[in-house]
């Protein structure tokens, strides 16, 4: 009788590669569910894209002109919602699903079953929470950050946004324990922690991040649900409750938040700018030691949110203090990116583009970070559109720049073949260019005391929300070229060799382009993992 | 190292150890994670009652 192992070998010379819809509805193949990450984000990115462009819209003139107040909150709330938890999460466990096993020498993740079921609770979870606009009282109004008692407030759509953060957050953790089980078992011998590319080593510590804070939320909104809905009063002050300590939960979970939003994107920047510069990364080990420090302040700073809630005068002198500290590790990254290009043999294909206008932009959302780290400053810009200007120009010229800069270094891997690089360079000159017509002109608006989650303004607020709306219809509009140039590669092109770019290091520039359907079914050797730990 | 030809049919002999390491790290992770959801809501609890 044949044993298991003789049944495999004679199967070896094809790759048991599913085929129509099974291959997708039952896929256990981290390409595959990369894949579908991937698609995913960008379909809820151009969602959330649409209700931030009816945001604009409604704002580019004073008073009410095409929505009512309620519903303006409804776009708003979901909109970051959508962002956050459809956009820009999910592309990041698409990018970890597509390179993680490529990067470290592994077969695939550790867990493929449980990669599948994380992947398919999430279109579930939109599914719910989209179709609460068609529910009597319409979609959640009450802010992403769903603060007690507003939020308690909320029509039928409140159980359906309950539900899908539960669901959002247990794929989140069912990830990120697949990531860490990948990368602490599936290691090809020789793959040492600090041989890891910055990619693996980023995703790493936010997995930790995640598995640390999604269950915080979790337990936040379970307490929101029970104080709704089973007369507890955890958060209504009239029972006994503390509504001010919902907001130190949420920000327990939010703050860290932050970061599982933008760690990945500092990975993929110290994978792209040593490409581009061909040079080594500047300070390897300072750059793994700085992000690991980034992640524990991350958890002793989320008052800094809440200054204003009334707090005593240590407690604010701590958190302004420790939120001020993440400026040194953040410092020692944007110099290392710096010393990295310093007198590098550049070049500026798109991913590059994107790094650069990452770097200079980011830096832009760091430093009014720290302005609003400042107790006495916080108290004026509080709910202001400075605050906006500030978030956003860390998570879009940030996390999202940092996204597409990924893509844009990976695509001719995943395909084989080198995308348009004219449109992809008018797709990041478009998006750079516009990025700063929307968000800077939010910086003036917040400082003179333009007030955030609002439909209607003060008219001499008008000429500078003009100039954001125009913005923000046209850096809308250019993103439509991001999956023109993605869907025209995957059709085909130039085909490339097994690196993409003269100057990439990494294992997974060993692999064919594409990629195997199983990645390293051999454990690469210690010659080739050190050939692809340049650094 | 056998080559793969199915994510299912990993755990050949010389994995068994590996495939025991991931089961018993993944649990772990769940369990911390759990650990999280249920302290938060008991430390709201006994804030609440003092």
């Amino acid at each position: 009788m044949p044993t298991p192992l003789a049944h495999a070998a004679p199967h070896d010379d094809h790759d048991h590669k599913p085929h129509g819809w099974r291959r997708w509805v039952y896929a256990t193949n981290h390409k595959d569910i990369g894949t579908m990450y991937l698609v995913f984000s960008c379909i809820m990115f151009f969602i959330g894209g649409g209700a931030a462009m009816l945001i604009r819209l409604e704002l580019f003139k004073p008073g009410l002109q095409f929505f009512d107040p309620q519903f303006f909150n409804s776009l708003t709330t979901m909109h970051a919602l959508i962002m956050i938890f459809g956009a820009i999460m999910p592309a990041w466990t698409g990018l970890a699903n597509w390179m993680i096993p490529m990067q470290t020498g592994a077969p695939d993740m550790a867990l493929p079953r449980l990669n599948n079921f994380s992947f398919w609770i999430l279109p579930f979870a939109f599914t719910l929470l989209l179709s609460s606009f068609f529910v009597p009282g319409g979609a959640p109004a009450g802010g992403w950050t769903m603060y007690p008692p507003l939020v308690l407030q909320t029509g039928a759509s409140f159980p359906m946004l309950i539900f899908s953060i539960h669901l959002m957050g247990a794929s989140s953790i069912l990830g990120a324990i697949n990531v860490i089980v990948t990368i602490m078992n599936m290691r090809a011998p020789g793959m040492t922690l600090l041989r890891m590319p910055l990619f693996v080593w980023t995703w790493l510590i936010t997995a930790y991040l995640l598995i640390a804070v999604m269950p915080v939320l979790a337990g936040a909104v379970t307490m929101l649900l029970t104080d709704h809905f089973f007369g507890t009063t955890f958060f209504t002050a009239a029972g006994g409750g503390d509504p001010v300590m919902f907001q130190h939960i949420f920000w327990f979970f939010g703050h860290p938040e932050v970061y599982i939003l933008i760690l990945p994107a500092f990975g993929i920047i110290s994978e792209v700018i040593p490409t581009f510069s061909r040079k080594p990364l500047f300070g390897y080990e300072a750059m793994v030691y700085a992000v690991a420090s980034i992640a524990f302040l991350s958890f002793i700073v989320w008052a800094h949110h809440m200054f204003t809630v009334g707090m005593p005068l240590a407690a604010q002198l701590f958190f302004m203090l420790s939120t001020m500290l993440i400026a040194v590790p953040t410092g020692v990254k944007v110099f290392n990116w710096t010393a990295t290009m310093w007198k590098g043999s550049l070049s500026f294909e798109p991913p590059m583009l994107f790094a650069l206008a990452f770097l200079f932009l980011f830096t832009i959302g760091g430093f009014s970070g720290l302005m609003l780290a400042m107790v006495p400053a916080d108290y004026q810009y509080q709910d202001t559109y400075f605050v906006v200007a500030h978030f956003h120009y860390v998570l879009v010229p940030g996390s999202i720049f940092g996204i597409m800069a990924g893509v844009y270094y990976w695509l001719p891997k995943w395909t084989g073949y080198m995308y348009d690089v004219k449109l992809a360079t008018w797709h990041f000159w478009l998006s750079a260019i516009f990025v700063n017509v929307l968000f800077f002109p939010q910086h003036f608006l917040g400082l003179a005391g333009m007030p955030r989650r609002i439909p209607d303004y003060a008219v001499q607020f008008t000429d500078w929300n003009m100039v954001s709306s125009i913005g923000g219809f046209a850096f809308g509009l250019s993103q439509l070229l991001f999956p023109y140039v993605i869907w025209r590669c995957v059709r085909g092109g130039q085909r490339i060799g097994n690196k993409a770019w003269e100057g990439a290091h990494g294992l997974e520039w060993e692999l064919p382009s594409p990629p195997p359907f199983h990645s390293w079914t051999t454990p690469p050797s210690d010659a080739v993992i050190a050939r692809g730990a340049a650094h | 190292m056998q080559p793969q030809t199915d994510s299912a049919q990993r755990a050949a002999p010389g994995s068994q150890g590996r495939s025991r390491r991931v089961r018993r790290s993944a649990l772990l992770w769940a369990l911390i994670a759990l650990a999280f959801y249920l302290s938060f809501i008991l430390m709201t609890l006994v804030r609440g009652w003092k």
